[in-house]
C-alpha cells in the first residue's frame, strides 16, 4: 500500500539506520507483550484441553499435565450425550453461514437503495436502522420469544437465523461503500441503455462491492456464531442449539449439584477449543477482504 | 475509485420480468431487509413496550399499570446502581481499550515492526472467541485459590492476587472485555488509516514534520469518524454488558449480585421475579440511557472536533 | 403394574360424538391386527441423564403408552420454558421434572393436574416428609423421583492429624473449625455455600424455619425470626473469625479445594457421596460420612437439599397416561433401582432406603464405609417444610443479601432483615395478602 510505503520512506528520510532498527525492535517488543496477552488465554485453553479432569485442577495452568489426554478428551467430547457436540457445531455453522450470506445480501440491497436513490424518509429510515443497534438485547429477546411462540415458530432454527440476518451495521457499511464505490454515471448509462434496475444491481453494483459484502458476511458470521442470548431463549431442544448455548449448558450443568450433576470440565474445555477453530479458519480465509471493506466504512 | 470493467452490462438490452421502475426500485431493494427488521426488531419492540405498560402479579395476573413501571425504574436504586457500575467500568476500560487499539493501528500502519501480519492477526484473534468462552477461560485464570496466577505467585512467595474480590471485580471484567475487543477496534482504525491518501504523507515529509506530529495533526483528525464510531459502539456495548458478569457469577456470586449491570437486572427480573412488564420497562429505560449517552457524547465531541 | 385405563373408555369420554362415530367407521373398516389403538404419546421433559433407559423399560412394558423424552434444559431454563408455555398456552409437556422447591410456585399459577386418584395408592411407599412435598392432603401433583437428605462428609485424615473427633453438634463444629484453621491457615473446616439459597435453606430446615407459609388465603412471612437470627449469629462468628470460607460451590476452584484438602468437610445431601467421587481423585479413601451436626443432641432432625419430582401438567390431554408415566417412573422397583446404579440418584422410596443391598453398599472411596446408611438415616429424619410460591425470588434475595453481608454490609443477621423486607415488598406487589 502506498501510504505505508510513503510513511516508511518518510521515516527513513528522518532517521539513521541504526536508530530505525532500534525503535523497530523496541516497538516489536512492545507489541509482542500485547500479543502474549492476547494469546495467553488461548494457550491456557490449548494446554487444558490436553489434561484430564484431575490434572486440570491440580497441575500448573500453563504447563502440561501428568499425561497427554487430548485424544481421549476429544473422543469423550464427541461421544457425550450421543454426539450432540458435532450437532451443535453443525448448527452453528449452518446458522452462521446462512445468516452471514443473508445479511450480506439484505444489507447490500438496502444499502444500495439508501445510497443511490432519493426517496421520502430516506434519512429518517437510515437513522432508525442505526438506532436499532442501541436497543438492549434483553428488551428484544423475551418478546421475540413470546411472539415466536404465538406464531408457532419457537424452538425453530429460523427463530435464530432470521433475526441474525438483520445487520444495521452492515447496512451502514454497504451504504457508505456503495456511495463511494459505485459511480452514478455508470448506473445512469446503464439505465439509458435500457437495463432494468435489478439487472443493474446484479451486474454492476454487486461485483463492485464484493469486498464490502464479504465484510458484512464475515461480521454477521462471527456475530451469529458468538451469539448466546438469542438462541438461549429461542431454542429449546439440544439438537437445535448452537455451540455457545450447548457449551454454556454443560458449564452450568457442571456448576450445579442437586443430583445428577456431573463433572464435565475437561470436556467443556476441549469443546471450547474445538469451537473456536472454524471461526479462525474463516478469518484466515477472508482476511484480505475485510480490510478493504472496512476501509470504506470508516470514511465519512 | 477503481471500477470493474463491465461495458457489456451497460449495453445489454432491457430485460422484461425484472422490476424496471426506478421509483419503485428502492422500496423493493429495501423490502427484504425491512421485512425482517419489522418482524424481529420493530414488532418485538412494540410488544415489549406493550408489556411494559402492564404489571405481572402471581395473584392477580396481568394488570394494566400505565407508566407506573417507568416511574418505578426512575427511582430504582438497583437499576441506577447497575448503570453507575458500568459508568465506572466504561471510564476505565474504554480509553484503555481504544487507546491501545489506536496505538497498535498506527504502529502497524507505519510498518515499524517485524512480523506485521502476525501481530494483526494475533490481536484480532480474541475477537473470534465467543464471550461465553472467553469468560469461562478468564474465570479459570482468575481462580483465587488454584488459578495459574495464584500458583505463580505462590511459587515466588508473593501474596496471591484476588481478581474476584468486590474491589477488583470491575477491573477483572474490564480486562476480559478489553482482551476481547482491542483487536476489533484496531482493525477498524487500521483500515481507516489505510484510506488516508498517500500524498498527505509525502506532503508532511516535505514540510519536515516528525512522525508524531504527522500522527497528531493529520492522521488523528482524519481518523476521527472511525474513532467516533468505535466510541459509540463501545458506549453501547458497555452499557449493555451481560454475558461476562452473568458467567462470572458462578465464580463470584457474592460480588456479582443480580443487579450488577442493568441487563443482568432485567434478566433476573424476568426469570427470578417473574416481573416481565417491569423487566421490559427496565430494558427500555436502559435503551434511552444508551441513546442519551451516545447523543451527549456526540454533541460534546462535535464542538471540540479537531480541525484539519 | 395394572393398567389404569381402557382405551375405548377414554375415547368415549374425551371425544365428541361425531369424532367417535367417524373413528368407529374407520375402525370397523380396518383389519383386526391394525385395529389395536395407537399408543398414546406422553411428552416428558426431564434433564435426568440417561433417563432414556428407564423410558425404554416403560415403553417396553406399556404397548399402549409411549414416552417421548426431551431434555428442555436443566433447572431454570426448563422452568422458564414451562412459564413461557403457560403464558402462550401451548408448547407444554405432559410430565415435567420439577424440583421440590419450585413446585409451590407452579401450584400458584395452577399449572398442575391432580393425580391423586391414581397416586394416593402409593403414598405409603415414601417417607412422610417426602410425600408431603408432592401432596397436599389428597391432592397430589407430582411423584417424588429423588431426594437429598443432609449429612456431613468429612476428611478423616485431616481430623486425625489434628486429633479432633468429627463434630456431632454445631457447638463442636465451631470448636473444630477454630482448631483446624489455627493449625493450618490453608485449611478450613468447610466452604459455607451462602451464595446457594438452597444450601442455606437445607440447614435452616431442621431448625424449624418457616420463611413463607400460608394461613388461609394469607401469606405469613417470617424470614427474620429468632431461628434465622441464631443461625446468622452462629455462622457470622465463624466468618468473622476467618475460620470458614464462603465462596460459591460447584466450580473448578471448589472442586480442587475439596480434593486437595482445603476444606475438611462438605455439608451435603444424599447425592453428594457419588458426586464427590467423580472429581476428588487424589483424596479417594480419605473421606467418611457422618450425621449432620445437631443443634440439640437429643432431637435428631435433618433437612433436604435438592431432588426433584415428576409433575403432571394440568394442560395434558392424557391425564391417566401421564399419571401412569409419572407414577411408574418413580415407583417401579426395577426402574427406581436403576436410578441408584446408573444415574446415582439418592433413592426416595422407603423400599430402597431400607434395602440392605443399597444401604449396605461399601464404597472404597469412603474407606469401605457404607455411607448410604448415614444418609438413609437422615432421610427418615427430614422434617416437613413448606416452600414459598416465589422460591426463585427468595433464593435470589438470599444470595444477593448474604453476598452483600459477606462483602461487608452488616452481618448475616442483618441480611435476614433485608431479605424479610424485600420479600414482604415483593409479596405485596404480587398481590398477596401478607399477614
Amino acid at each position: 500500500m502506498t501510504a505505508t510505503t510513503d510513511i516508511a520512506t518518510f521515516e527513513a528520510a528522518k532517521r539513521q539506520p541504526g536508530e530505525r532498527r532500534r525503535s523497530r525492535i523496541l516497538l516489536t517488543l512492545l507489541l509482542s507483550l500485547f500479543l502474549l496477552y492476547s494469546f495467553m488465554p488461548l494457550v491456557y485453553l490449548v494446554l487444558s484441553a490436553t489434561k484430564t479432569n484431575g490434572d486440570l485442577f491440580t497441575t500448573f495452568g500453563f504447563g502440561f499435565g501428568t499425561e497427554f489426554n487430548l485424544w481421549q478428551n476429544l473422543s469423550d467430547l464427541l461421544a457425550r450425550d450421543n454426539g450432540v457436540f458435532m450437532r451443535w457445531m453443525f448448527n452453528s455453522l449452518l446458522y452462521s453461514t446462512v445468516a452471514g450470506l443473508g445479511a450480506a445480501i439484505l444489507a447490500t440491497a438496502a444499502g444500495y437503495a439508501l445510497a443511490k436513490f432519493k426517496f421520502v424518509g430516506r434519512n429518517l429510515l437510515f437513522a432508525l436502522v442505526l438506532g436499532a443497534v442501541m436497543i438492549p438485547q434483553t428488551a428484544l429477546v423475551v418478546p421475540t420469544f413470546l411472539l415466536l411462540a404465538l406464531s408457532g415458530l419457537s424452538d425453530n432454527p429460523l427463530g435464530v437465523i432470521l433475526p441474525s440476518m438483520i445487520s444495521p451495521i452492515g447496512v451502514y457499511l454497504m451504504r457508505v461503500y456503495i456511495d463511494q464505490g459505485v459511480d452514478n454515471e455508470l448506473l445512469d448509462a446503464a439505465r439509458i441503455d435500457g437495463a432494468g434496475e435489478f439487472v443493474i444491481f446484479r451486474a454492476i453494483v454487486l461485483p463492485l462491492v464484493a469486498p464490502g459484502m464479504v465484510t458484512v458476511a464475515l461480521l454477521s458470521f462471527v456475530g451469529t456464531w458468538n451469539n448466546y442470548f438469542l438462541p438461549l431463549i429461542v431454542l429449546r431442544s439440544p439438537e437445535y442449539q448452537p455451540i455457545t448455548v450447548g457449551l454454556a449448558t454443560w458449564y452450568q450443568l457442571a456448576q450445579q449439584g442437586g443430583g445428577g450433576g456431573q463433572v464435565l470440565f475437561s470436556i467443556i474445555i476441549t469443546g471450547a477449543l474445538v469451537s473456536i477453530i472454524p471461526v479462525i479458519v474463516v478469518f484466515l480465509l477472508l482476511q484480505r477482504f475485510w480490510q478493504g471493506g472496512l476501509t470504506a466504512g470508516a470514511i465519512k | 475509485m477503481a471500477l470493474s470493467n463491465s461495458p457489456a452490462a451497460a449495453t445489454r438490452p432491457a430485460r422484461s420480468g425484472g422490476f424496471t421502475s426506478r421509483t419503485l426500485a428502492p422500496y423493493l431493494f429495501l423490502a427484504p431487509f425491512l421485512l425482517l427488521f419489522i418482524a424481529f426488531i420493530v414488532a418485538p419492540l412494540v410488544y415489549a413496550f406493550y408489556i411494559s405498560l402492564y404489571r405481572d402479579t402471581l395473584v392477580g395476573g396481568r394488570q394494566f399499570a400505565g407508566a407506573a413501571s417507568y416511574v418505578k425504574v426512575m427511582g430504582d436504586a438497583k437499576f441506577w446502581g447497575g448503570v453507575w457500575n458500568l459508568v465506572l467500568f466504561g471510564i476505565v476500560q474504554m480509553p484503555i481499550m481504544l487507546g491501545l487499539a489506536l496505538l497498535f493501528a498506527i504502529v502497524l500502519d507505519r510498518g515499524q515492526v517485524y512480523a506485521k501480519g502476525v501481530f494483526r492477526l494475533g490481536f484480532f484473534l480474541p475477537y473470534a472467541v465467543p464471550s461465553v468462552i472467553a469468560t469461562i477461560i478468564w474465570g479459570y485464570l482468575y481462580g483465587p485459590s488454584f488459578g495459574p496466577f495464584t500458583q505463580m505467585a505462590k511459587a515466588f512467595n508473593l501474596p496471591a492476587p484476588n481478581f474476584l474480590s468486590p474491589g477488583a471485580m470491575i477491573f477483572s471484567l474490564a480486562n476480559i472485555v478489553t482482551w476481547e475487543y482491542v483487536g476489533y477496534n484496531m482493525v477498524i482504525y487500521y483500515a481507516a488509516l489505510k484510506a488516508i491518501p498517500s500524498d498527505l504523507a509525502e506532503a508532511a515529509r516535505v514540510e519536515g514534520a516528525s512522525p508524531w506530529q504527522f500522527a497528531r495533526l493529520i492522521q488523528l483528525p482524519l481518523l476521527w469518524p472511525a474513532i467516533l464510531l468505535t466510541i459509540i459502539f463501545s458506549i453501547n456495548g458497555t452499557l449493555q454488558l451481560f454475558n461476562e458478569p452473568y458467567l462470572m457469577r458462578f465464580l463470584a456470586r457474592n460480588t456479582v449480585n443480580s443487579s450488577y449491570t442493568p441487563n443482568l437486572y432485567a434478566y433476573s427480573l424476568a426469570t427470578s421475579n417473574q416481573q416481565y412488564g417491569y423487566a421490559a420497562a427496565v430494558s427500555f429505560v436502559l435503551g434511552i440511557v444508551i441513546a442519551g449517552a451516545s447523543y451527549i457524547f456526540t454533541l460534546i465531541t462535535n464542538r471540540r472536533r479537531p480541525e484539519q | 403394574m395394572t393398567k389404569i385405563f381402557n382405551p375405548l373408555g377414554r375415547t368415549m369420554h374425551r371425544r365428541d360424538f361425531l369424532k367417535v362415530a367417524g373413528a368407529s367407521v374407520v375402525v370397523v373398516g380396518l383389519p383386526a391386527a391394525v385395529r389395536a389403538a395407537e399408543p398414546v404419546k406422553v411428552l416428558v421433559w426431564s434433564w435426568v441423564p440417561d433417563l432414556q433407559l428407564q423410558v425404554d423399560m416403560f415403553n417396553a412394558a406399556h404397548p399402549d403408552i409411549k414416552i417421548e423424552l426431551v431434555n428442555a434444559g436443566q433447572g431454570d431454563p426448563e422452568y422458564q420454558a414451562v412459564r413461557a408455555g403457560l403464558q402462550a398456552g401451548s408448547g407444554l409437556p405432559d410430565v415435567v421434572q420439577i424440583e421440590y422447591q419450585h413446585l409451590e410456585s407452579f401450584r400458584q399459577v395452577d399449572a398442575f393436574a391432580d393425580i391423586g386418584q391414581y397416586a394416593n395408592a402409593h403414598k405409603g411407599e415414601f417417607p412422610e416428609a417426602t410425600w408431603k412435598q408432592v401432596a397436599k392432603g389428597d391432592v397430589v401433583n407430582a411423584m417424588p423421583q429423588d431426594t437429598g437428605p443432609m449429612a456431613m462428609l468429612y476428611r478423616k485424615d485431616i481430623f486425625e492429624k489434628q486429633g479432633i473427633t468429627p463434630p456431632t453438634t454445631w457447638a463442636e463444629f465451631a470448636d473444630a473449625a477454630k482448631k483446624i484453621h489455627a493449625a493450618d491457615p490453608n485449611v478450613f473446616i468447610t466452604d459455607a455455600l451462602f451464595s446457594s439459597g438452597d444450601w442455606v435453606t437445607a440447614l435452616l430446615w431442621p431448625m424449624g424455619w418457616k420463611p413463607v407459609s400460608r394461613d388461609g388465603d394469607k401469606l405469613v412471612i417470617n424470614i427474620n425470626d429468632k431461628i434465622s437470627k441464631d443461625f446468622g449469629a452462629y455462622w457470622q462468628d465463624l466468618i468473622t473469625a476467618g475460620v470458614i470460607e464462603t465462596k460459591p460451590g460447584f466450580n473448578n476452584e471448589w472442586y480442587t479445594g475439596l480434593d486437595t484438602g482445603r476444606y475438611a468437610t462438605w455439608l451435603t445431601a444424599g447425592w453428594g457421596p457419588v458426586f464427590l467421587t467423580s472429581f476428588a481423585k487424589t483424596s479417594a479413601g480419605q473421606w467418611r460420612a457422618a450425621d449432620l451436626p445437631q443443634w440439640d443432641a437429643s432431637k435428631f432432625a435433618t433437612g433436604n437439599w435438592g431432588g426433584s419430582s415428576l409433575a403432571v401438567m394440568k394442560s395434558t390431554q392424557h391425564l391417566p397416561e401421564a399419571a401412569e408415566v409419572a407414577i411408574w417412573l418413580c415407583t417401579d422397583p426395577e426402574a427406581t433401582k436403576l436410578y441408584t446404579t446408573k444415574q446415582f440418584f439418592f433413592p426416595c422410596t422407603s423400599a430402597l432406603l431400607s434395602s440392605p443391598e443399597w444401604a449396605g453398599n461399601k464404597m472404597d472411596f469412603y474407606g469401605g464405609q457404607p455411607v448410604n446408611e448415614v444418609f438413609a438415616k437422615s432421610a427418615n429424619a427430614v422434617t416437613p417444610f413448606e416452600w414459598s410460591p416465589f422460591q426463585s425470588f427468595l433464593y435470589q434475595s438470599m444470595s444477593d443479601e448474604f453476598g452483600a453481608s459477606i462483602g461487608g454490609e452488616g452481618t448475616l443477621s442483618d441480611a435476614f432483615d433485608r431479605i424479610q423486607d424485600a420479600v414482604v415488598t415483593y409479596a405485596k406487589e404480587q398481590g398477596f395478602t401478607v399477614a
